[in-house]
């Protein structure tokens, strides 16, 4: 048998082994088992539709408008006191009784301080 | 196995226009048992994670599909994802070192057995020759034999050029002679 004869009869029966076991492969059918159901609880949510978006956004807009109209009196105290604190003026008297309080503060927690130890 | 009523091509229109994943619940059916299989032959049996590999393999055709274009068949190109897929766990895990461990079988172990049991001892021989090629070279293997790809489908699916699918499967050609040569023709 020549050196090339030698060759291709050598690759014949490997040849042959990879044809049957690729025969073999092809004819295996792997029952489902569930497969197709893990892969499709695993899909990302569907997103939402173009349309809700827009339409979601105007919604939240109505309701922001619909409760400013519906409380007047309530964004007028709560404006109200918030200006009247921010102008208020401080006098003399305040700052007084300002320092007194800290002084009164300080003097108490030293003397829990001292009691502790 | 009796031709489907509605073509790949159809369930993927709708699932593209209509997200429609009974359609693509449908495909999955049609192909996990060609994906898993062939992947199963990429990990050497492992079945586990050629499971898991074929889930991630669909989730990601599903986040692709429209990037699918209708060149090729449906198929083919989950081939493509799945090999991706096998690759990227292979860079991941470094399991192709334990292929090495794999002994060659003794030569008493071919005397003369009976013809079926000698397929049979054939076929588990192959399977373990088979974890000693590079992964490039099992997955040439796998496209070209146990996917029954062209050498231009295969090249397709394993995105190199037809050369080297063609030197890939030549080199595991060389060695799975190299570790089947017990099973080699004696010369008279």
């Amino acid at each position: 048998m020549s050196k090339d004869a030698q060759q291709t009869a050598s690759d014949d029966w490997l040849e042959q082994a990879l044809r049957a076991d690729a025969r073999e492969h092809l004819s295996v059918y792997l029952p489902d088992d569930g497969f197709t159901a893990r892969v499709v609880s695993r899909l990302p949510q569907p997103a939402l539709p173009a349309w809700r978006r827009p339409v979601l956004a105007l919604l939240w807009v109505v309701a922001g408008i619909a409760i400013a109209a519906a409380l007047p009196t309530w964004f007028d105290e709560v404006f109200g006191s918030v200006a009247a604190l921010v102008l208020h003026r401080f006098t003399l008297s305040d700052a007084a009784v300002a320092l007194t309080l800290l002084f009164a503060a300080t003097s108490g927690a030293l003397v829990l301080a001292a009691r502790a130890d | 196995m009796s031709s489907p009523a509605i073509s790949d091509a159809q369930l993927i229109a709708r699932v593209l226009v209509q997200d429609d994943r009974h359609a693509f619940s449908e495909l999955v059916r049609r192909h996990q048992s060609t994906v898993r299989a062939c992947l199963r032959k990429l990990t050497c049996g492992n079945a586990a994670l050629a499971d898991d590999l074929a889930q991630e393999t669909f989730l990601l055709a599903y986040r692709n599909l429209k990037s699918f274009r209708q060149e090729a068949k449906f198929s083919t190109w989950l081939y493509r994802i799945a090999y991706n897929a096998f690759l990227a766990d292979a860079r991941k895990t470094k399991e192709s070192a334990l292929a090495d461990d794999v002994e060659p079988e003794s030569d008493e172990h071919y005397s003369e057995p009976a013809p079926a049991a000698r397929a049979a001892t054939l076929k588990i021989d192959l399977e373990r020759a088979m974890a000693v090629l590079s992964d490039d070279e099992r997955a040439a293997i796998v496209q070209c034999y146990h996917n029954d790809l062209s050498h231009e489908e295969a090249a397709r699916v394993l995105g190199c050029p037809v050369g080297t699918v063609k030197t890939h499967v030549f080199r595991a050609k060389q060695k799975l002679k190299a570790r089947l040569g017990a099973w080699a023709p004696t010369e008279s």
